[in-house]
């Protein structure tokens, strides 16, 4: 299944997120978390810590700064922009924070 | 004084800035408050009717070609005072009221009215009449693209939560760069003195006010009302109206 969670900002998106993603996982199945928002705290959510998750979104902002290379596949995105949570959830860090356009 | 509030999604910017800007406006002060936030919430917490429609469409126009410039300009003649008198909404207390324009299907649909908005909030004169208080949508984003930039104070609002202090502690960074705005917290939703330590110690910011966690402004907001008519004597909106004090005070 493929599932998105959207919401206004402090309605408990990123915790619901990771609570059907920690569930999913322990149902056994293989599960990635996207983390799509302009503000990636995810990782929090899902238990990997406030360093691992601020070290993501630093990885995520040299790509756009272009210290670091793109991937040419999803698996070595999510190899590279990725990280291990609990349960075995595997959390990307996949923003688009390079548009200016507001919102 | 010029403050735009920012912070992490639901972290209360628009409650404190509908109040803020009321209790400012209660002093003599002529305050124009600014919501750039494409879902709009400003307008209820300063106890507006909701205001309908992107209204700035017609307050510019599109360059021509073999123009200079950027695309959208305001009209030839209006001048962005002229531009608040007409288009900014009149709430209670005087306040005024510019929105950048409600989310209706596709973003490019506001495209027009969000470059008027831009133009009239980075014209604003340095030594205007008017009090800005701005509310900036949740997260990074259009802070850090420079939609708060008519303000010389940035104000975080930041919950004692971990991924609340993650946004600040970004924010934050909002200092660093040439322009150099001054940027301070305010701690929010908070139960004890143990939160605002947490929230000063943790996003390493300078904590100006502390405001208590509220059941009273919960239920303002679930009734789409202003805390300051629904709750005036709560201990929410009278640590909001200390925080205005307090900024008064340090000019």
């Amino acid at each position: 299944m493929k599932l998105a969670v959207v919401g206004k900002g402090g309605s408990g998106k990123t915790t619901t997120a990771a609570v059907i993603a920690r569930t999913l996982a322990r149902r056994g199945m293989s599960v990635v978390a996207l983390d799509c928002d302009t503000n990636p705290n995810l990782g929090i959510s899902l238990g990997v810590g406030d360093e691992e998750t601020e070290r993501l979104i630093a990885m995520r902002q040299a790509l756009d700064e272009g210290q670091e290379e793109h991937t040419p596949t999803w698996d070595q995105l999510v190899d590279r922009f990725g990280s291990d949570a609990p349960d075995g959830v595997r959390l990307a860090v996949v923003t688009r924070i390079e548009n200016p356009e507001p919102g | 004084m010029r403050v735009a509030f920012v912070g992490k999604g639901g972290s209360g910017k628009s409650a404190i800035a509908g109040t803020f800007a009321r209790a400012l406006a209660r002093r003599g002060e002529p305050v124009l408050t600014i919501d750039s936030d494409p879902m709009p919430g400003l307008a209820f917490s300063l106890g507006l009717e909701v205001v309908e429609d992107a209204v700035l469409d017609d307050a510019v126009v599109e360059r021509q070609e073999g123009e200079e410039g950027p695309r959208f300009r305001l009209r030839p003649g209006l001048t962005v005072a002229e531009a608040i008198e007409q288009y900014a909404a009149v709430g209670p207390d005087g306040v005024r009221f510019l929105q950048f324009g409600k989310l209706r299907g596709h973003v490019a649909s506001l495209f027009r009215s969000q470059l008027a908005f831009r133009e009239i909030t980075h014209g604003l004169p340095p030594n205007g009449r008017w009090n800005v208080v701005g509310d900036l949508p949740g997260g990074t984003r259009q802070p850090f693209a420079g939609w708060g930039d008519y303000a010389h104070t940035f104000i975080i609002v930041v919950e004692p939560s971990a991924k609340s202090l993650l946004a600040a502690r970004r924010l934050a960074k909002l200092a660093s760069g040439d322009r150099g705005p001054k940027v301070v917290g305010v701690a929010n939703k908070v139960s004890d003195a143990g939160d605002t330590d947490l929230v000063r110690e943790r996003s390493g910011l300078e904590v100006i006010a502390s405001i208590p966690w509220d059941e009273a402004l919960a239920e303002a907001e679930r009734n789409a009302k202003a805390p300051i008519d629904y709750a005036p004597e709560s201990p929410a909106v009278r640590a909001v109206e200390l925080l205005v004090a307090r900024l008064i005070e340090e000019g």
